[in-house]
């Protein structure tokens, strides 16, 4: 029972302190939107566009450019906006429509259109995707250009019955299927990849914080104080385990409800993520035990722990989706309890596991809680017993 | 000025003996940088993709191999890798294995139908987690099936026009190639230069202004704490004025700035290969970033009633403007409103700065960026320190 309650102090002192308001409860649901909305969309390249006129030609390249779902288009105002976006890298490639196209192509002359790309991205390859918007718009435009010169009708009439015959003759169909098992699924909702892997990073985040906590506590000589009533080390130790593993488990039950609430996210099987989250949080707890009986400044510790928390975190795939990372770098990643945890969650919510689908990484996590808790536990005992 | 410079060399010695700045000015960013740079390297870098590309010419045509003859151009270009395959069994099975992104089929009599005037289908099959491969891909065979559309058009228009049918002898009569009709444009390469950093800088300079807030406050929070430890009060009997103890306090967060920033430019030159750009330039964006960072600082100290409350409160602002300020992930290039929020932030400037001076810009180039981040350290600077000196005078 006193564990308890030594579990229940901690809660509310970290509910209490105003700024852990902000990092715990309000900073982790902006992220998940900030996310969401920044990459939750999807990573179509953008090409800039600059019109020097509105004439015909000019106005259709641009709405067959903006039909083209391969690509996102971006129209710029002016010609230096255009190659400054280039430049820096918001659009990954520009694409500049001289003045005067209509009347270049009445000329019968071929109209230059300017491509820009920068040497080291994507936007190169980009130029056959723009090339086969712009062959579509202008095969009527040659076709009536070599009419015209063949037989000597004006350029008008000659575009007049190209336009109509090109409709009828599209011998040429091109087909486009893809095959293999998506990494992401279009079932997968805006905000589901960045919400677990948001939960998982701030949950361990959490955790870690609270060793300046467990400091403070030894510091103001609370924990001595307890030792001095007729309580045994292995309840305070057992208390202070409690208070890091229930403030973890607060805030990821917090992120999982609003979560679900405002940006309808799928968690999957509940039990499972519940479960997950446990087992999780507990690990969290068990680090951040293991921090605080280890440093004994709680500036120290708090830069250590977000340095590891954010560290891990990076490498455990909750800032970046471990299907995307290289086949060495997963190995890597899985030396973190966090690639483990975000397993499972995908297990859960992409492939619509259940709880025996992620018996494996939940006993992983188990196993890495039991570690941890058993060395912090070692360790706090020594902290707080030394005279 | 004496007193101020004594009472910065005082909490310098201080500081540089407790550990806490070197692990949240120092450690953190480097080992934080170094991991992103592991685990975002590739992907933020936008290395070009690398395409790789199956083809199965089912037909033997002369319509087939010049759509080869196109892709091999492109091979040959550097733009992608070309395998063929005999038959749809064997690219599917490389397309799974992930030795290519998409194929194309061709089917038989292809060639056949585009002279007969019949509808025929070249088949591009893609993995679907290489979307963009895959609509490249399919670029090419669009193109490709545009320019056959413009030449029929191109005969058939003539045709109507002299109003003559379309016969083997009327198409032999044309005094041009009618292929000509698939090139009335050309897309002309226009150059653009970089202003993006590379992903080791990026990273290190996005940790390493990032962690500068918090390696201010050491120094600015100072004055806090000795307010609380009643050290302050002793200063004030002192025959120093507030500014001076002020200055004082100011000058340190200012030393610990820099020094924290020179120490991580040179490790992570050395250690990451990252690059920084021109050292003047590179110098003036780090010592007006410092200087911004000092007085968003000093203006959370000056509002908080505790050293903690200030620590707590300057975090959360610290975090913030790091967020948006696109230290962590690229905000600026995304567009919309997060974009223009972004330049609210010292930090993005600060990346801008840097981005500029990339490939090789001469050190003026980061002129308006350092003019920019100097505007952030006048304006809450000045704030900062009269309000501290109201404060003092308490």
């Amino acid at each position: 029972m006193k564990a308890i309650s030594i579990g229940l102090v901690n809660v509310k002192r970290m509910i209490r302190e105003r700024s852990n308001i902000f990092f715990v409860f309000i900073f982790p649901i902006a992220l998940v939107l900030l996310i969401g909305v920044q990459f939750g969309g999807g990573f179509a390249p953008v090409v800039g566009v600059h019109q020097s006129d509105d004439g015909q030609l000019s106005e259709a390249i641009v709405s067959s450019l903006q039909d083209d779902d391969s690509i996102d288009v971006r129209v710029f105002e002016t010609r230096n906006e255009l190659t400054t976006g280039v430049e820096e890298g918001s659009v990954q490639a520009g694409v500049l429509l001289p003045g005067g196209m209509d009347d270049t192509a009445a000329a019968g002359d071929s109209v230059e259109i300017g491509f820009m790309a920068r040497t080291d991205g994507t936007g190169g390859q980009l130029q056959s995707i723009v090339g086969a918007a712009l062959s579509e718009i202008m095969a009527p435009v040659g076709a009536a250009q070599f009419a015209s010169q063949e037989t000597g009708a004006p350029f008008s009439d000659a575009l007049e019955a190209a336009a109509g015959m090109s409709r009828q003759t599209s011998p040429i169909q091109v087909e486009v299927s893809s095959t293999g098992e998506a990494t992401f699924p279009d079932t997968l909702g805006q905000f589901d990849l960045g919400a677990s892997s948001q939960l998982v990073l701030f949950v361990f985040l959490t955790a870690m914080a609270g060793s300046s906590a467990l400091i403070l506590t030894r510091q103001l000589g609370i924990s001595k104080r307890m030792l001095s009533t007729p309580t045994p080390v292995r309840t305070i130790v057992a208390g202070e385990s409690l208070g890091r593993f229930s403030t973890a488990i607060v805030q990821g039950i917090y992120i999982m409800v609003l979560t679900l609430v405002i940006f309808s996210v799928n968690w999957g099987d509940p039990l499972g993520a519940v479960l997950i989250l446990v087992a999780f949080s507990a690990v969290g707890a068990g680090a951040g035990m293991l921090l605080g009986s280890t440093f004994s400044n709680d500036q120290q510790a708090g830069g250590v722990a977000v340095m590891i928390a954010l560290g891990l975190a990076a490498l455990g795939g909750a800032m970046f989706p471990l299907d995307l990372f290289s086949p060495t770098m997963q190995k890597v990643a899985h030396i973190t309890p966090h690639a483990w945890a975000i397993d499972g969650y995908a297990e859960l919510v992409r492939r619509g596991g259940t709880v025996i689908d992620i018996l494996p990484e939940l006993g992983v996590l188990v196993l890495y809680a039991s570690v941890l808790l058993a060395l912090a536990t070692w360790r706090l005992r020594v902290a707080i017993t030394r005279p | 000025m004496g007193s101020a410079s004594r009472i910065a060399g005082k909490d310098l010695k201080l500081r540089m003996r407790d550990r806490s700045v070197f692990i949240l000015g120092i450690l953190a960013p480097l080992v934080l940088a170094y991991i992103f740079y592991l685990v975002f390297g590739p992907a933020a870098t936008g290395q070009g993709l690398s395409l790789a590309y199956g083809a199965v010419d089912e037909d033997g045509s002369d319509i087939s191999s010049a759509f080869l003859s196109v892709l091999e151009n492109a091979e040959s270009e550097g733009v992608l890798e070309l395998q063929t395959f005999t038959g749809p069994t064997e690219a599917a099975a490389a397309l799974d294995a992930g030795d290519i992104d998409a194929y194309f089929l061709l089917p038989a009599g292809l060639q056949q139908a585009v002279f007969t005037n019949q509808e025929t289908t070249i088949d591009v099959v893609g993995d679907v987690d290489q979307p963009t491969s895959t609509q490249i891909a399919a670029s090419f065979a669009e193109q490709f099936s545009s320019g056959v559309g413009a030449s029929q058009a191109a005969v058939a228009a003539t045709a109507s026009i002299a109003g003559v049918p379309v016969t083997p002898q009327f198409i032999s009569s044309l005094s041009a190639d009618p292929a000509a009709a698939g090139m009335s444009f050309t897309l002309v390469d226009q150059t653009a230069d970089t202003k993006q950093l590379d992903a080791p800088t990026y990273f290190a300079a996005g940790m390493a202004v990032f962690f500068l807030f918090f390696t201010v406050q050491f120094g600015v929070n100072g004055l806090l704490e000795e307010e609380r430890e009643g050290t302050l009060a002793r200063l004030m009997a002192a025959p120093i004025t507030r500014s001076a103890v002020i200055a004082g306090k100011g000058i340190l967060a200012f030393l610990l700035g820099v020094i924290s920033m020179t120490v991580l430019i040179v490790a992570t030159t050395l250690l990451m290969e990252a690059n920084w750009g021109a050292p003047l330039g590179v110098a003036l964006l780090v010592m007006a970033g410092v200087l911004s960072a000092v007085g968003i600082m000093g203006l959370v100290a000056s509002v908080a009633k505790t050293p903690e409350g200030a620590g707590n409160l300057g975090s959360i602002i610290a975090v913030i403007l790091g967020m948006l300020g696109g230290t962590f992930f690229p905000i600026a290039s995304s567009g919309g409103i997060l974009t223009s929020l972004t330049y609210l932030t010292p930090h993005a400037w600060f990346m801008r700065g840097l981005a500029s001076l990339s490939s090789g810009a001469p050190w003026t180039a980061a002129l308006p960026s350092v003019g920019a981040i100097l505007i952030f350290a006048l304006v809450t600077g000045t704030i900062a320190f009269i309000s501290l000196r109201r404060r003092l005078t308490r």
